[in-house]
């Protein structure tokens, strides 16, 4: 008899679950105990290990398939046992998750409202992030209130493209003024000098294909792995790597739409995180140190969670997704900032001392993010993460699960992340506080970082 | 709440007295000034009245100009009425406004009705004084509040101090008003001091006054309420929410510009009265809302407080439960703030 | 009763039995205890509100019930705890009221002014001067219709006889000849407004030439002509001939309520009626007559107050009613 390979429950709440990759092929030997696929839920993505040691046969959810927990997705023969007919394929989920379907007709919609309004008015696209409330009411009209609705009336807002947050989903006023600041956020930043006719940035820009960009340092023993934060690129560790041990080896990661990297439309935060996954897997050789920085750093702890047996050592600076505050407008400010004087005042928020931004630095900053499609991209990637200016996604579960030492750096002053999101993490993890410095200490003080980092790694 | 803005001829002085002892000052002033006012009611002369409001009003004035009624309502009533139509300008107290019930015969289809019924050639400048409301552990028949039930006819007008000086200044302006005017006089306001401005004035009948400035949440509150009103905005100002609170002071006729222009700018609005819930004052309040331009500035439902859909019971506990108290304003006003609503 | 050797006996001791004489006293006592207990728990604040006193009208109340039985039925006043108890209330219940608990008559919803107690035929004290006054009407109009032969006695103050609702009820009582007899408590004052003042009538039983039915004013103090005016319109009434009013006379020796501050009354005035105590009166008459002697008195008295004190007691341990059931007894409930 073969080993039936099912669907495990991962979640409490959890009633089906979306296979998300094989990592044995059909026909393929497996033992016990490793990797064999990947699942994704509503939380995280996770790694589901070999029943049983034996070839794999009859594969029968193919990836992105949700399937029913409990149900079989493959039989793994022991070695000599005859393999008999392919069984029956596992019947689909029976409620598939409701948003890839309910946001079809919002994104619809929404580009009605688009072309319903004036060519000069540039339109962000809309965060596809819709409760299922809403989507309920969306065949009889959003419920919104008399002012929400004059209010989007008069700015040729669509109600069913918004996210009510008053009771049952109700979109209130507060809702539609927070959208509308949205489009306007630009107007936000301090007078800069605009473009003369191109808008202040673009709303099109066209996916590319190709894999994470990634950069090495060679060097002696185990290698640090470095995931950059929002907005950022790999160019961001400089100040750190210099501080850190001159024979330690690096290796950077460009995250999607980041650095030099290709632009990907990214439709949450388990997509980003599937995109590293898939990155790591290819560039792995062996287990590594991960270090990472704000969502980088969230990004680094969802890693660590997938790839358990692959990480010795976890550090995390000012990590995301540890609660829900953020500084949106801050993230949305960088992101859209199109010239180096739009940029600064955004830039000197990141650091304890704002006078430590000069307008050369942001020059240098913005000559980074000179390509309009790539900033378009991290609006829209803000918008998906961080919608109405907060974090969308919730990694404190996963902080309690991550088996590797972990570190994790905060600076007191950061106004971006508030330091007392540290105070998530369970008790095995070293904390560090860190005085006089904002949410980038990698850059603010990078030898204290380095030291702290060092002497992590060697543990 | 500043009294002086509404006052017209007000002596510039100004001194504390009870709202009992405002209303007894306006009785006095309006009897010196006017010979053809007087006063009637059951034990309001040497007794001085249930609540002590005539006082001592007899030995200024005279038995003839202070005088007491036998305890018959109806007739007692009548009587005000006639003698209002034949050109005295009579204040009739009722013990309690319950009781009012024995004569709304006279209220209701005399003096509303006769200036109409007469084609204009009649008036009834009678001012009804009715001591209302709960709090005193007087029971089912003792402590109800009838603004909606006389706010309901035509002919009549309804008002509702909540200061001692606004008591003064409303009597006065009744006893100005050509037609018949009913003023509520909450029996827990009796006691209450306040700054009053010494001789004749009048505050306008309807006339709102916003006694609070806020930009959060709006509340229209009436008589007592409006104290319970001011207490729960302090509260919440606390945690950082600005209630307005809107003294109604006039049930009929309703200050609609000022209500519809507060909740223009607040979105939010909280009806808080003592009479039954249903079919009371904040009803009216809550639909003119819904019919005005207002509505487009809704943010939330209209919420409104009001009395129980029982009979004010004995037991204090259950008396207290019975009517809107500061907690419970408190408690909607902050949701409706919070956008929990 | 061919007893002429009795003839110059008080119409009381020659028509009740010893026993009902004796329960009588025990009675007016019970209501005299009642109502200084409830003073007392008053001043100690274990009462809410208000209350109405009849301390020196107890006479008029026990005398007029003395031939009453529980089919028959009484309206009451503000001013009905001594009402109330002569009908056969239970003392422990009515301060349970006062106390405003659940176990007192009106679960704590209706208060002094709103006693009841249905079982003993007493439709209830009634806060509105005059509004028991119709509701007699209607509860003799019952009687009529089924044919039963129970009687109403309407209790009411002087000042209810200048209501319009005493004039309406007299009219129809006498048109229908309804069984009603129609008591007023004439204790001189419409709180403080003196019914000489307010009524155009030197007595209040002349208005009941104006409905054509009998009207006799008695001395409310004297157990015994009370007691014989009422069986004379109850007579009547049983016998379908119409109602009566009788007036009786007497005098309330506390304020109108808690709140009156006797300004219209003399100090002489309230001691010269004081010195008619009806209790005391009635006591010594029958020691006179040789129903008890003065152990026997003492020993009626006693019992009395013991039946206070429990009454407080049972008052005191009782639950109060829950908030969450304010409007419970709106409406009847649904069978269970």
């Amino acid at each position: 008899m073969p080993t039936e390979v099912i669907m495990p429950k991962v979640d409490m709440d959890m009633a089906s679950g979306k296979l998300a990759v094989w990592h044995v092929a059909e026909g393929e030997t497996v033992k016990k105990g490793a990797a064999l696929f990947d699942i994704e839920t509503d939380k995280a993505a996770m790694e589901v290990e070999a029943p049983a040691s034996g070839t794999l046969h009859h594969i029968l959810a193919a990836p992105g398939v949700s399937v029913p927990v409990g149900s079989p997705v493959a039989y793994i023969y022991a070695e000599g046992e005859a393999v008999g007919p392919a069984p029956a394929a596992a019947a689909p989920a029976a409620a598939p998750a409701p948003a890839p379907a309910a946001v079809a007709p919002v994104a619809e919609a929404r580009s009605e409202a688009v072309a319903s309004t004036s060519a000069t008015k540039p339109e962000a696209v809309a965060a596809p992030v819709v409760s299922a409330p809403v989507m309920a009411e969306a065949a009889n009209g959003p419920r919104a209130t008399p002012v929400a609705r004059r209010l989007a009336r008069e700015d040729g807002i669509l109600l069913a493209a918004l996210s009510g947050t008053g009771p049952n989903g109700r979109i209130q006023r507060h809702d539609v003024e927070a959208e509308i600041a949205r489009r306007k956020a630009p107007a936000v930043a301090p007078a800069a000098q605009p473009a003369p006719s191109a808008p202040a940035y673009a709303l099109d820009w066209t996916p590319q294909a190709g894999d994470l960009h990634v950069t090495t340092r060679k060097g002696n023993g185990v290698p640090l792995v470095l995931v950059h934060g929002f907005a950022a690129d790999s160019a961001g560790w400089m100040a750190l790597e210099r501080a850190l041990p001159r024979d330690l080896p690096l290796v950077r990661i460009d995250l999607p739409s980041h650095g030099r990297s290709p632009l990907r439309r990214i439709g949450g935060f388990a997509e980003l995180a599937k995109a590293l996954v898939q990155t790591f897997d290819r560039i792995a050789e062996g287990p590594v140190h991960l270090l990472g920085h704000s969502l980088g750093g969230a990004l680094s702890l969802a890693l660590a969670d997938i790839r358990p047996r692959q990480i010795k050592t976890l550090s995390l600076i000012a990590p995301a997704g540890l609660g829900p505050e953020i500084d949106g407008a801050a993230l949305n400010g960088i992101a859209r900032a199109s010239t180096a004087d739009s940029l600064a005042p955004w830039l000197k928020r990141l650091t304890a001392r704002p006078d430590g931004i000069s307008h050369d630095f942001a020059k240098a900053a913005m000559l980074a993010r000179i390509d309009p499609a790539l900033r378009a991209a991290q609006q829209e990637l803000a918008e998906v993460l961080f919608p109405d200016g907060v974090q969308a996604f919730d990694l404190t579960a996963a902080l309690e699960r991550v088996t590797a030492p972990t570190l994790m750096v905060w600076g007191r002053d950061d106004r971006i992340l508030p330091w007392k999101q540290a105070l998530a993490a369970p008790g095995g993890v070293a904390l560090h506080l860190m005085r006089g410095v904002g949410h980038v200490p990698h850059m603010e003080d990078p030898d204290a970082v380095a030291a702290l980092i060092g002497r992590h790694i060697r543990a | 709440m500043n009294a002086q803005t509404h006052i017209k001829e007000a002596g510039s002085k100004t001194r504390e007295m009870s709202y009992a002892e405002a209303i007894r000052d306006a009785m006095a002033i309006a009897l010196e000034r006017d010979p053809t006012v007087v006063l009637m009611g059951e034990d309001i002369g040497t007794y001085g009245g249930a609540f002590q409001v005539t006082g001592d009003l007899v030995d200024r004035f005279g038995k003839d100009r202070v005088m007491d009624t036998p305890i018959s309502e109806l007739g007692g009533a009548g009587v005000a009425v006639g003698a209002a139509l034949t050109g005295l300008k009579p204040i009739y107290e009722f013990q309690f406004s319950d009781f009012a019930a024995l004569a709304m015969e006279q209220i209701v289809n005399q003096a509303a009705k006769l200036r109409y019924m007469l084609g204009g050639e009649a008036a009834v400048p009678v001012v009804f004084r009715m001591p209302s409301g709960s709090g005193t552990g007087a029971a089912a028949q003792h402590s109800q509040s009838f603004e909606a039930w006389f706010g309901h006819v035509p002919g009549l007008k309804v008002v509702q101090p909540s200061t001692p000086a606004e008591a003064k200044g409303m009597l006065l302006a009744a006893l100005e008003d050509p037609d018949p005017v009913i003023v509520f006089e909450h029996k827990l306001l009796y006691k209450m001091k306040g700054e009053v401005p010494e001789g004749y004035y009048t505050t306008p009948i309807g006339k709102a006054a916003v006694v609070r400035v806020g930009k959060d949440v709006t509340i229209v509150a009436s008589a007592i309420m409006v104290h319970r009103a001011l207490e729960a905005a302090s509260k919440l100002a606390a945690e950082g929410i600005e209630a307005e609170v809107i003294d109604l002071r006039t049930v009929r006729p309703l200050d609609r510009e000022t209500i519809i222009a507060s909740v223009k700018k607040t979105g939010k609005l909280l009806c808080v009265y003592e009479g039954v819930r249903t079919l009371g004052v904040g009803a009216e309040i809550s639909a003119l809302v819904a019919e005005s331009e207002a509505f487009d500035y809704l943010d939330a439902p209209i919420q409104r407080l009001g009395g129980a859909e029982a009979p004010i019971p004995y037991n204090p506990d259950l008396e207290r439960a019975a009517v809107p108290q500061s907690p419970d304003i408190e408690s909607v006003a902050r949701k409706l703030a919070k956008g929990e609503v | 009763m061919a007893r002429d050797a009795q003839e110059n006996l008080p119409f009381a001791i020659r028509h009740f039995s010893p026993e009902a004489l004796k329960e009588a006293l025990r009675k007016m006592h019970l209501i005299r205890l009642f109502e200084e207990g409830a003073e007392e728990s008053y001043m100690r604040g274990l009462i809410h509100g208000t209350m109405h006193l009849s301390i020196g009208q107890e006479a008029s109340a026990v005398a007029t019930c003395m031939e009453l039985t529980d089919a028959d039925k009484i309206t009451s006043t503000h001013r009905g705890h001594g009402h109330c108890i002569a009908k056969g209330a239970d003392v422990g219940r009515m301060f349970a009221e006062f106390f405003g608990k659940e176990t007192g008559y009106c679960h704590g919803r209706g208060g002094s002014m709103h006693i009841a107690d249905v079982k003993t035929g007493n439709l209830g004290a009634n806060g509105i001067v005059g509004g028991g006054l119709p509701i007699a009407v209607g509860a003799g109009l019952t009687a009529k219709r089924l044919g039963r032969d129970d009687v109403t006695v309407c209790f009411f103050g002087d000042g209810a006889n200048n209501e319009g609702a005493f004039h309406e009820a007299l009219n129809m009582a006498s048109i229908w000849k309804l069984p009603v007899i129609f008591v007023c408590e004439n204790n001189k004052y419409g709180m403080s407004t003196a019914a000489a003042y307010a009524t155009a009538v030197p007595n209040i039983s002349d208005r009941a030439a104006a409905y054509s039915m009998p009207g006799v004013t008695v001395d409310g103090n004297d157990f015994s002509a009370v007691a014989e005016a009422l069986h004379i319109a109850i007579a009547r009434a049983r016998a379908g001939e119409g109602p009566s009013l009788v007036e009786n006379l007497t005098y309330r020796w506390r304020g109108h309520s808690k709140s009156d501050r006797n300004r219209y009354r003399t100090k002489d005035e309230i001691e010269d009626w004081m010195s008619r105590d009806p209790i005391q009166r009635f006591r010594a008459e029958l020691i006179a007559h040789g129903v008890l002697d003065e152990a026997g008195a003492e020993a009626v008295e006693a019992a009395a107050k013991d039946a206070v004190a429990q009454g407080i007691e049972f008052a005191k341990a009782g639950p109060a009613p829950a908030i969450t059931d304010v409007t419970k007894f709106v409406h009847a409930e649904a069978a269970a």
